[in-house]
């Protein structure tokens, strides 16, 4: 497995997080993967907790785009840690992790 | 081994045991909705997903999408929303199965949500978003015209 990365970016304004995060993948279902001759592999659950609380929860078919690029926002403080966790189809996990500008 | 050292073992097998099993998330919708991820037309997905409840449509749920999608493999969505929900579904009938992805809302969240979902043609695509505490769907839905389509095709 290629190696994992996610971006991420946090920014706090007037109480408000706004977060972009990029992962990498290939997001290929199924049938993708059969016309590329590659293994099917997408991420299928991504999870952003700050201080233990969730904030942001999604669970994933493999029809998002290559590299899902996801924006949200909450509320939340400067200083703060966000944490996210995501699994693929295959049950490989990662981890990212960012202050809150 | 001292009685110290094999406490401290013991907590740390404790807690190796313990940790993959403490899961953050609220309701895994793979297992406990296996059929929705399968099926083909965005109405049985529904179905599968939220029950045979009626849908309303309301100006408090929408999302922002692209008319003509040049691109099919990257079509940029934003659903916003003032309701209290408690999960959002994203359907569409372009892929050989329609539901693309769940959001569960955590509490007093600002539902809006950005990402980029791929088509491999023109299609309708429909969110259902499902209210804390009433559990009313309600529902919105737009078509996507997609010149290139996603999906390697």
């Amino acid at each position: 497995m290629a190696k994992k990365k996610m971006k991420i970016k946090a920014k706090e304004k007037k109480g408000i997080v706004k977060v972009k995060a990029m992962f990498t993948s290939l997001m290929a279902d199924r049938e993708e993967s059969v016309k590329k001759g590659i293994k099917p592999e997408y991420i299928k659950y991504i999870v952003a907790t700050v201080n233990d609380a969730v904030v942001y929860e999604v669970t994933m078919s493999g029809f998002m785009s290559e590299n899902p690029l996801v924006k949200f926002k909450f509320k939340g403080k400067k200083g703060d840690k966000i944490v996210f966790n995501t699994i693929d189809n295959n049950g490989n996990k990662a981890t990212g992790k960012k202050k809150i500008k | 081994m001292d009685r110290r050292k094999f406490l401290g073992v013991g907590l740390a097998a404790f807690a190796a045991i313990v940790a993959p099993g403490t899961d953050l998330r609220a309701v895994d919708f793979r297992t406990t909705k296996p059929k929705a991820w399968e099926v083909e037309k965005t109405v049985d997905g529904i179905k599968a997903l939220y029950g045979n409840a009626g849908l309303k449509t309301s100006d408090k749920l929408t999302f922002k999408a692209p008319k003509l999608a040049e691109n099919g493999g990257s079509i940029p969505i934003t659903i916003k929303s003032s309701l209290d929900l408690e999960s959002i579904a994203l359907f569409q009938d372009a892929n050989p199965r329609c539901l693309s992805c769940v959001f569960s809302v955590p509490v007093g969240a600002i539902i809006e949500y950005d990402f980029r979902i791929k088509m491999r043609q023109t299609a309708v695509v429909t969110i259902v978003g499902k209210e804390r505490g009433t559990g009313t769907l309600y529902t919105a839905s737009k078509e996507i015209d997609v010149s290139i389509g996603g999906c390697g095709g």
